[in-house]
Order: C-alpha cells, then sequence, then structure tokens
C-alpha cells in the first residue's frame, strides 16, 4: 500500500533513473528509508549526549564537555570508543543467556518503533494500518529485558531495580495507551500517517478538540516520561539509592546499549508526541508541511524532556504510583469519553 | 630436607570455596534472617549517597525497611591517639581533618580548650575574628548539607545535582574569603593558643560582603527551586520524625535537636567568644522530619549572614594573639587541671576534653565530642518503618560528617 | 495540578541559571591569580641581599637548625646539618645546611614550619608542585627547593611576618603611628642637638689652636654642656 500511494508521487518520479525503480520496490523502499530514518534516529540520540552535557553544565554554572573536538562535539564518539574498548564483565552467579540476551532485546524492541514513525508523508518505512499499535506494543515489551537484566545480575540492587522498574512500566502503560486513543478516537485510524494527514486538513489535536487535545497530550507526554524511566520518574535509575539501577553490573557496550536505547526510546516518542497531537510534518493552521516541521517539534519535545530532568527531583515509588492511578489513569478514560462524545456530537470522520 | 611445600598443597579451585558462616558479631539478626521473605540490604560503605563512608544493613520487606544497624568507623584514622604523640604546637592542622567541612570551628575548639586550661584570655580582636570565621564556617557548611540533600532527593544525573552546584558555587565565595585571609581554601590552620595566627588583610570585610549579598540574593531561588516544589516537599514532609525525647536521650543538639524542639544554642544559652555582645536568634521547630531539619538549616545561613553583616561591621583593633608565637615543639606548655570545653559548630555541640601531661606540651588525653556520632545513632530508629527512598532522605538530613564520627 | 506549576516554576529557575555565563572555565584556561597569601609548594631562600653580602652571591638562610622538622606535624622534613662556619657575611660563626628532603607526598599544607623558622629560609610558593610520574620525584631535596626560589612566586608569609602578626604585644596602626610619631621627634630632637654639639665642638677646636684666648675658650667650653642637659630633660 505504502509502494503504490508513493509510486503516484511526482517528485520520486522525477529523479533519475534508477532511484523510482529502487524506491517503488518494496525492499529497496524499505532499505533506503530504513537506513534515513534510522540514521536520523541515532544520530540525535548519540549528539543528545553531547546537547544533555553541555546544558545541564550551563544549568549547573559549569562549562559542559568541550575538550573533545570543537567545542567538544566529538564527545559521543569518545564515548562509544570508551565503551566498545571496555571488557563485559559478567558477575559470578549471575544468568548467563539472560544477562547477555537483555542489552541487544532492548535494543531490538527499541529500533523496531521505528519501522512506523512517519518523518514526512514520503519519509518513512511502512505505513501500516496499525501503526500506534505496533509502535505501543513493542514498547510496552522494552520491560521485559529490563525485568530480565535485573534479575540475571545476582544483585539485589538491581533486583529491586528491575522490580521497581515492571510496577511503575506496567501502571503507566495505561494512561500511556488511553491518551494514545484519543487521536484514534477522534480520527477513526489506527495508522499514524492518517492521525497526521488528519490534523493536516482539521488543525492540531493538541487545540481540536481542547479539552480531551490538550490533556491527552499532557497525559501521554508524563506518560511516556515514567515508561522511559526519566527524571522526575527515575525510582528504577535512582542513582543515590540504587547506584545505576538495573544496569549496576553490566559494562562495556553491553552497558552502552542500555542509555543509547533509553535516549532512542525519548527520541521516538517526543516523535510519536508530536505526530498524534502537535500535526506532525504540518504547520500550524496547515502551512508549508514537511520534514522540517516534524524534525523541529520532535526536537523540541525531547529538549523540553532533557530540561525537565535536570530541572526536577524525583518523585518516591509509592507516590509515583499515586499519582498513576489516583490522577493520570482517571483523566485519561475522562480524555477518552471526551473525545467519544466530541465525535458524536460535534464531528470527525464517520 | 623439608618437604616439597608445592608437592603437599592441596590447590582448592575458587568455585569450590564455600563461604564463611555469616555471623554478625555486632548485632543478632538471626531472627530476621530465618525468615525467607526479608531481604538484607548493604546500604553503603562506597554508595553514592552515603555521606562519607557509612554502612547501613538493612533488612528488607519489599521495599519497607524492617530493621537498620549502622556501622561506622570505616574513616577511623586514630586521630586521638595520634594527637598524643604531638605536641599542642602541631596538633591544631590535624583537628582540620575531623569535621572536614567547618575546620575553622574544630580548630577552635581545640584551642579553647588549651585557654580554658591554661587560664587565657584571648585578645578581644582575636575574638572577634574567631567569631565572624565560625560564622562564615557555618554558612559554608550548610550550604553543602542543603545541596547534598538536593542531591540524594534528586539524584546525582538529574536536578538534585543542580541545587549541589549552585550552592557550591556561593560556597566558592566564602572560599575565596578564607583563602584571602589564611592562605589555603579548605584546611586552614588558622586558630592558635591563645588567638588567631592570620590577621585581616586590607579591604578583606569588603570582598565578604559583596559575598554575602550574593548568598542572601540566591537563597531564594533555592527556596524556589526546592522548598516549594510540591515533589520536593512530599520526599521531606512527614519523614524521618525525630520526636524531642529520643532526640534529648540520644544527645543531639544543633540543627538536629533545634527541628525537634530542643531551643538550645551554645552561642546563646553558653556564649564564647564574642557572642554574648550579639544578638542571636535562634530558630526552633517541632515538626522534626527532614523538612524541618532542612528549613532550620536554610533559616541558620540567613542568621548567620545577618551576624556577621554586624561582625564585620565593628572590628576591633588590637592584637589577635595573647600568647607569644609558637617557634617550637616545645613552646607551647599548658598545665592544669583538665576541661571540657563546648561549642556550637554546625552540626550541634562539638566539645573537646583535654588531659593534659605533667610537662604541659603533649596532651595525656583527648577525646573530641563528635555532634555527628550521636546523628548517626539516630538510623537505627529512625529508619524502620520507611522506604528505601526515604532512608536516603534521612540520612542526608541529619548531614553526618564520618571524618568526625569516626576520627 | 500544584506539582505541574511548581515543576515549571523550577524549570524556569534553571533555564535562567542556564543563561547566566558559567562560573567554571574549561581546559586551556590560564593560571588563576591567587591572594598573595595562597600557600602550596616550598623553595629554601638565600639571604636578601645587602651592604654585607660576599661577592661570591648572598649566602644561604638555611642555618640547619631543623626546628622545621621538628615542629612538622607530618614528620616529612628530614634536615642534616653541616657544622659550624665563619660567615663572610656577618663574620661571626653561624649553621650551614648539607641535606634537606621534604616529602610532598604527605605535606598537609599547614604552614608550620615557616612560622618557627628563625631565618626565614623556608617559605610557601604559590604554584602548585607539578604532577610526577614517580613518588620519588615528589621528594622535594635541596636542590629542587633551592631552585624553586626563582621558578616561583613565594607566598606572603615567611617566619618573621607571622611571628610579627601573632605578637601579643601588636599595637593597631594608629597606636602604631602615634608611637612612630613619637620616635620621629626624639630623633630629630637628637640628630638637632647632635648637630649643635658638633657645631660647637668644631669652633671649640678652632678656638683652641690660639693659646691667647685660653679664657675664652673655657668659657665657651662650658656652655654647650648645658643644652644637652636640657635637651636630655626635654626629651625624657
Amino acid at each position: 500500500m505504502t509502494v503504490a500511494s508513493n509510486a503516484s508521487n511526482s517528485f520520486i518520479m522525477s529523479l533519475p533513473s534508477p532511484v523510482p525503480e529502487i524506491l517503488t520496490h518494496p525492499v529497496g523502499h524499505g532499505l533506503v528509508m530504513g537506513t534515513i530514518i534510522l540514521t536520523f534516529f541515532m544520530l540525535i540520540s548519540a549528539w543528545s549526549i553531547w546537547f544533555e552535557r553541555r546544558f545541564a553544565g550551563r544549568m549547573q554554572s559549569r562549562v559542559g564537555p568541550n575538550v573533545v573536538g570543537p567545542a567538544g562535539l566529538l564527545q559521543p564518539i569518545a564515548d562509544a570508543i570508551k565503551l566498545l574498548r571496555k571488557e563485559n564483565l559478567v558477575p559470578s552467579g549471575a544468568d548467563k543467556v539472560l544477562f547477555w540476551l537483555s542489552p541487544p532485546m532492548t535494543l531490538f524492541f527499541t529500533l523496531a518503533t521505528l519501522a512506523v514513525i512517519p518523518l514526512s508523508e514520503d519519509l518513512l518505512v511502512a505505513e501500516l494500518d496499525i501503526g500506534l499499535l505496533w509502535v505501543l506494543a513493542f514498547s510496552g515489551l522494552l520491560l521485559f529485558p529490563t525485568w530480565i537484566a535485573g534479575w540475571a545480575s545476582n544483585n539485589k540492587y538491581t533486583l529491586f531495580a528491575s522490580m521497581r522498574a515492571v510496577a511503575q512500566g506496567i501502571s503507566y502503560e495505561i494512561p500511556l495507551l488511553f491518551s494514545a486513543i484519543v487521536p484514534v478516537v477522534v480520527v477513526g485510524s489506527l495508522s499514524i500517517s492518517d492521525i497526521v494527514r488528519y490534523q493536516g486538513e482539521h488543525g492540531w489535536l493538541l487545540f481540536w478538540p481542547l479539552g480531551p487535545g490538550a490533556l491527552g497530550f499532557l497525559i501521554f507526554f508524563v506518560a511516556s516520561l515514567a515508561e522511559a524511566n526519566r527524571i522526575p520518574f527515575d525510582v528504577p535509575e535512582a542513582e543515590s539509592e540504587l547506584v545505576a539501577g538495573v544496569t549496576v553490573e553490566y559494562s562495556g557496550m553491553m552497558y552502552g546499549l542500555f542509555p543509547m536505547t533509553e535516549y532512542v526510546h525519548t527520541l521516538i516518542t517526543s516523535a510519536l508526541a508530536s505526530a498524534l497531537f502537535l500535526g506532525g510534518w504540518y504547520g500550524p493552521f496547515g502551512w508549508a508541511p514537511g520534514v522540517h516541521w516534524m524534525v523541529g517539534k520532535t526536537l523540541f519535545l525531547f529538549f523540553v524532556i532533557f530540561w525537565a530532568r535536570w530541572s526536577l527531583v524525583r518523585f518516591r515509588s509509592d507516590q509515583l504510583m499515586r499519582l498513576c492511578w489516583v490522577w493520570l489513569v482517571p483523566l485519561s478514560l475522562l480524555c477518552v469519553c471526551g473525545a467519544a462524545l466530541w465525535v458524536v456530537y460535534v464531528g470527525g470522520v464517520a | 630436607m623439608s618437604t616439597d611445600h608445592a608437592s603437599t598443597h592441596v590447590v582448592t579451585p575458587w568455585t569450590a570455596l564455600t563461604p564463611p558462616p555469616r555471623v554478625d558479631p555486632y548485632v543478632d539478626l538471626s531472627e530476621f534472617e530465618a525468615d525467607g521473605d526479608l531481604m538484607v540490604l548493604n546500604l553503603g560503605p562506597q554508595h553514592p549517597s552515603t555521606h562519607g563512608v557509612f554502612r547501613i544493613k538493612l533488612v528488607l520487606d519489599g521495599e519497607v525497611i524492617v530493621k537498620a544497624v549502622g556501622y561506622p568507623g570505616y574513616l577511623h584514622r586514630g586521630v586521638e591517639k595520634l594527637c598524643e604523640k604531638l605536641t599542642f604546637a602541631n596538633i591544631t592542622p590535624i583537628l582540620d581533618k575531623n569535621d572536614y567541612l567547618a575546620p575553622m570551628t574544630s580548630e577552635q575548639c581545640f584551642n579553647m580548650a588549651l585557654e580554658k586550661i591554661a587560664g587565657v584570655e584571648v585578645p578581644r580582636r582575636g575574638r572577634w575574628i574567631r567569631t565572624l570565621l565560625a560564622e562564615l564556617q557555618r554558612i559554608a557548611s550548610h550550604l553543602i548539607a542543603i545541596g547534598t540533600f538536593a542531591m540524594d532527593i534528586g539524584g546525582a544525573i538529574g536536578g538534585g545535582t543542580n541545587l549541589f552546584m549552585w550552592t557550591f558555587r556561593e560556597r566558592e565565595l566564602i572560599l575565596n574569603a578564607f583563602e584571602e585571609l589564611t592562605g589555603s581554601r579548605f584546611h586552614y590552620n588558622t586558630s592558635c593558643f591563645g588567638g588567631q595566627r592570620h590577621d585581616l588583610p586590607a579591604g578583606w570585610d569588603l570582598g565578604v560582603i559583596k559575598a554575602l549579598d550574593q548568598i542572601e540574593r540566591r537563597m531564594v531561588e533555592y527556596a524556589d527551586f526546592g522548598t516549594a516544589n510540591p515533589i520536593f516537599v512530599n520526599r521531606c514532609r512527614g519523614i524521618g520524625v525525630l520526636g524531642r525525647d529520643l532526640a534529648l536521650e540520644l544527645g543531639l543538639s544543633g540543627p538536629l535537636g533545634r527541628a525537634s524542639g530542643i531551643d538550645h544554642d551554645l552561642r546563646r544559652d553558653a556564649p564564647y567568644h564574642c557572642y554574648d555582645e550579639l544578638q542571636i536568634n535562634v530558630p526552633v521547630l517541632t515538626a522534626g522530619d527532614c523538612e524541618a531539619r532542612y528549613d532550620i538549616r536554610v533559616q541558620e545561613v540567613r542568621e548567620s549572614i545577618r551576624l556577621s553583616r554586624q561582625l564585620l561591621a565593628g572590628v576591633p583593633e588590637g592584637p589577635i594573639c595573647s600568647e607569644k608565637p609558637n617557634i617550637g615543639p616545645t613552646s607551647v606548655r599548658v598545665k592544669g587541671a583538665p576541661a571540657y570545653v563546648a561549642i556550637e559548630g554546625p552540626r550541634g555541640e562539638l566539645g573537646t576534653f583535654l588531659i593534659p601531661t605533667d610537662k604541659g606540651t603533649q596532651p595525656y588525653r583527648m577525646k573530641i565530642r563528635p555532634p555527628s556520632l550521636h546523628a548517626v545513632a539516630v538510623v537505627e530508629h529512625l529508619l524502620p518503618g520507611n522506604n528505601l527512598s526515604d532512608a536516603v532522605a534521612i540520612l542526608g538530613s541529619l548531614d553526618p560528617i564520618m571524618g568526625e564520627v569516626d576520627r | 495540578m500544584k506539582t505541574l506549576i511548581y515543576s515549571l516554576r523550577s524549570m524556569a529557575i534553571a533555564l535562567r541559571n542556564a543563561i547566566r555565563p558559567p562560573t567554571t572555565e574549561g581546559f586551556g584556561y590560564p593560571e588563576r591569580v591567587r591572594p598573595e597569601r595562597y600557600r602550596n609548594s616550598f623553595a629554601l631562600v638565600h639571604e636578601p641581599v645587602g651592604p654585607d653580602t660576599p661577592e661570591s652571591g648572598p649566602e644561604e638562610a638555611c642555618i640547619g637548625c631543623r626546628k622545621c622538622e621538628l615542629i612538622c606535624p607530618s614528620e616529612i622534613i628530614v634536615v642534616t646539618p653541616a657544622g659550624k662556619a665563619v660567615s663572610p657575611t656577618t663574620g661571626k660563626k653561624r649553621g650551614y645546611l648539607e641535606s634537606f628532603i621534604l616529602d610532598m607526598n604527605a605535606c598537609i599544607f599547614c604552614e608550620l614550619c615557616v612560622q618557627v623558622c628563625p631565618t626565614d629560609a623556608i617559605v610557601m610558593c604559590q604554584e602548585p608542585t607539578a604532577p610526577v610520574f614517580f613518588r620519588e620525584d615528589l621528594l622535594l631535596t635541596r636542590e629542587k627547593l633551592y631552585a624553586n626560589e626563582h621558578q616561583r612566586t613565594p607566598a606572603w608569609a615567611t617566619g618573621a611576618k607571622l611571628v610579627d602578626m601573632q605578637d601579643p604585644d601588636k599595637l593597631s596602626p594608629e597606636q602604631q603611628a602615634a608611637k612612630d610619631a613619637l620616635a620621629a621627634e626624639a630623633a630629630a630632637k637628637k640628630a638637632e642637638l647632635a648637630a649643635a654639639a658638633a657645631a660647637a665642638a668644631s669652633a671649640a677646636a678652632a678656638e683652641a689652636a690660639e693659646p691667647a684666648l685660653v679664657s675664652e675658650v673655657d668659657k665657651s667650653a662650658s656652655e654647650p654642656p648645658e643644652t644637652p642637659a636640657e635637651g636630655a630633660e626635654e626629651v625624657n
């Protein structure tokens, strides 16, 4: 279906000879677009290490990395080389299979969600009818590698952290899913590209319907912070209590995969939030649609996530649970009901 | 010909070695360890949050702590024994390292003990400078306590570190002032028997007044950032409530005692240095929880700023030391009856009990009464019933300095 | 809801701090200007150049008295004196130094060695010891210490200055100024009298050359002793 819709695109048809054939061929399209999207997300997450450390430094009245490369821009490469060169220690008594399996599993589940994230009308790997379900399912599966890593490390601290992570993860999935359903109800489709196209015609879902839209966006944002274990929902990774949480016993690139996937996952949820609620690749009032809007919104939300991380202190685990079950779950249910009522009485895609 | 050791020595592969039975020589935890649902977790000695090297053995039921046992002693350096070998003339720089966040007060306490035994009075300018330095040191120490508490609550990689870095930035201003006065930023050796070793340089007070102004302005920001934030407040309010009776029983003083309702401040009740000439407003709260301890420290910083300004306005002239300067190891001779002197350090009542030898050049016995030791004893009473996150918050609010606890 | 609003406020404060210039400097920063009393490494110095300095150069100030070795709380100084000899500067016997080892591995920078030194021979410097690869290089020997005299900036404190600062009979600036003024007055008076006495003595000597005027010489010789007596009463 994706291929057919792209075949009618005049821009692609106008490119020199081998390109349109590759891009209309299912495998070729997948490879090229996959490479573009993967590169985009991985590069942005890698350089977010640099940005986060510089920005955190400035907030704390210090400079941040500025030694490696001009203004410290090669810092992510230095970090990657350092982690690759380190020894991958396996603690004695650890369950070796599960211990080794956990980081690649995390990476796999995170990167699998990239298949349906659109950067613009054309820049997407596959336009699935159930795109949103695909993304949320794989995000939900991310709890397994965390849980496994905590158990397999043979360490009381990691066991603690993994239990906290699982409890937090499964609790916050509920408001996440319900607030993600708000655009689905209004638009009538689970496909992310359909939702963005609807927003192009009818205005951003953040503003219209106002109540369910804005509240839904807020709940989606907060719940995705919790799913990604970012401060203020940092309890599974609480440094001052559990040192490094689930990843205490990991070292080398086995460890490196965990923060890398955390950044990629955060970037993906920012992209998802901007696609679902903020209009994706359409500007306000549908101006000048294109990849620049999508990238800009994603990066803006990413920036806000970092900003929140370096400004707020963390919740305690029971306060976190209370926030979820007492506040977010009922509010997200109300949003869904509100969106449904809006569809029936005001209008929306039949 | 002796038996070849290598041929008779049995090598056990390390995987086959069995660990010795775990018997805790100090506390009997057998009934807890027998219960299969409980988990024994060591918080420390290496841990990003323990203030110094302090080990707490926790028995956890899920997330809730059932029993906590504290194990100090990881920083024991034998300071009191070392001082029995040194002479009075060269002990002072060693005592800097006891309470390493408030070295001025540690030095002053020891020298006051010597002066009490010898019946020597410090000249007025010397006493005035000591008072001023004690108040500035109190500000510097409380700034660290505030910063590390926020870091314990918020995370070493995260929002709490912001407050930590900012309080250190303010503390740098005070440390710059100390650097101009004594030549050293952190361990000063500026008190001596009879008074002070360093006199105020010209123009020093202007720099200090500017620093105090900036600290006062920034304290408002810290209040907005931390104490007004509901996430912060929910982590501290009602956590680790220390009752007045327990505080009295454990001998707590200073901010810990005043947060629990014990209205006792040695600066006001048993004045030393020049505190009898100053009006000291002592903040006292009754809640006894982490938030109260934090608030008391913030208020004490403000009070110390006010006192420092008052002190800087009227520094008297005159000599700073009433005894001949120290020019050799036996130049300080103090003979007399043993004496105990206590001052109000940033953590509470810091005391020195000193028995000089007959010759008068060395201590026969010097005992330091550290306020943090009593603070650390509180852990066993406060931690049970709380979460692991609260344990870290409580330990942060107690603000122990292990250098002082273990000496 | 209150949580959200206050969280946004915390974020705003954090952003405000991000916009302020940073307090720290990155690598390649210029050497920090230290206050004059800042104390870090060590140097042994020679005596200050004066009118009595011999042609071979100023002598070493250290007399090998070992007071710094005895006062050091960390026991890091080892001094070997070289016996006494006659000093070309003063002409009197004084001690000399054979070897001096200061172990920077264990120094606690307490400044006591500087305070007790009777000849201001050891001073502290403002530049820290450069990092080394071997622990032995942190043992400052006599050569390194004398080399530091020229390579590093000395701190303000010397033995005499510290002893003077802690002197219990130290006067305040006003008292010191008043005392100086009185001393200046007395000195001026004395100079006056000395000049008058010298003038009178030369006049008497000139008149003594003429034996005919002996009686006048006796008369004039009797006058000068009165004025010094009066002057002495005034000064006292």
